[in-house]
């Protein structure tokens, strides 16, 4: 006779918290170099307004470095594949 | 739980408190069956605003690099400017001002005959942000209301504000009956 009871749900990996607090942190790096990003396109703006020239180069490869960041930030730190879901059902 | 359930499959198909009625209704057999929460599905994942920051960071990188690349670019470009008549400029009282196009209709520029008879002529564009600029007459001088610029009416030079560089100066040359004729444009430079 099967038993219609419904199983306890699995306790999450603990791990689970640090990576959320992993997570939080990229994504707050990644909104700072946005912001850095921002203020270099309105000093590449205004150094392109005044004519100095010379400014301009280095503005651009520094949101390049942000840009190169950004995506180091995005693509070299991946949260490995969880062992439950986040509904708490163990993975096949 | 059951109830519980199907009180909250009711509250999703509930067409009067959902915008999406007609989708509700399309999938409400799939929504018995498979019962998930609308709201949290709505939800951005951390996953999605990592991305939306990404693209962002490759937009402000392209608009840095398309900026510089077009200012050096324009920079590196001697146009020629053709000789043009400034309509008007024979009657303009001293301490007036009048506003003309030069080099071409897009630019616009402003001439002013000062309170000792000269006569200048500068690109419109403040050197900040590009507003116009205007000429105070109480003051002589030229004022960009965005920012509180404001720029010698005789030499173009930056008397205060933001303003890194003086107005683009343009050549005046006064020919035969007073006609005033703009022969040439400058870029101004703070530089000497």
């Amino acid at each position: 006779m099967q038993s219609n009871q419904i199983k306890p749900r699995p306790i999450r990996n603990l791990a689970g918290k640090g990576r959320t607090a992993v997570a939080q942190a990229r994504l707050i790096l990644l909104v700072m170099v946005n912001v850095a990003q921002l203020w270099i396109l309105a000093a590449t703006v205004e150094a392109a307004l005044a004519h100095r020239f010379s400014a301009l180069l280095p503005l651009v490869v520094a949101s390049g470095i942000c840009f190169v960041v950004t995506l180091t930030l995005i693509f070299w730190w991946r949260p490995p594949s969880r062992r439950f879901t986040s509904s708490g059902y163990l993975k096949q | 739980m059951n109830s519980d359930l199907n009180k909250a499959i009711d509250k999703v198909l509930d067409h009067n408190r959902s915008d999406e009625g007609d989708v509700r209704s399309a999938t409400a057999p799939h929504q018995r069956d498979f019962p998930y929460d609308r709201e949290e599905e709505a939800q951005v994942t951390r996953r999605e605003f990592c991305n939306f920051l990404g693209l962002t960071s490759a937009a402000l990188f392209v608009g840095s690099a398309g900026f510089a690349g077009k200012a050096a670019f324009d920079s590196s470009r001697t146009p020629q400017f053709p000789s043009s008549k400034v309509e008007g400029a024979e009657t303009l009282a001293p301490g007036s001002s009048l506003n003309f196009h030069y080099p071409s209709t897009k630019d616009s520029a402003i001439l002013v005959r000062t309170l000792d008879g000269e006569l200048h002529a500068f690109g419109q564009k403040c050197t900040h942000l590009s507003c116009p600029v205007y000429f105070e007459r109480a003051h002589q001088r030229f004022e960009c209301p965005c920012h509180d610029g404001a720029f010698d009416a005789k030499t173009g030079n930056v008397l205060y504000g933001p303003p890194p560089r003086p107005l683009d100066p343009i050549r005046l040359e006064v020919r035969a009956n007073g006609e005033v004729w703009a022969i040439g444009r400058e870029a101004g430079s703070s530089e000497g």
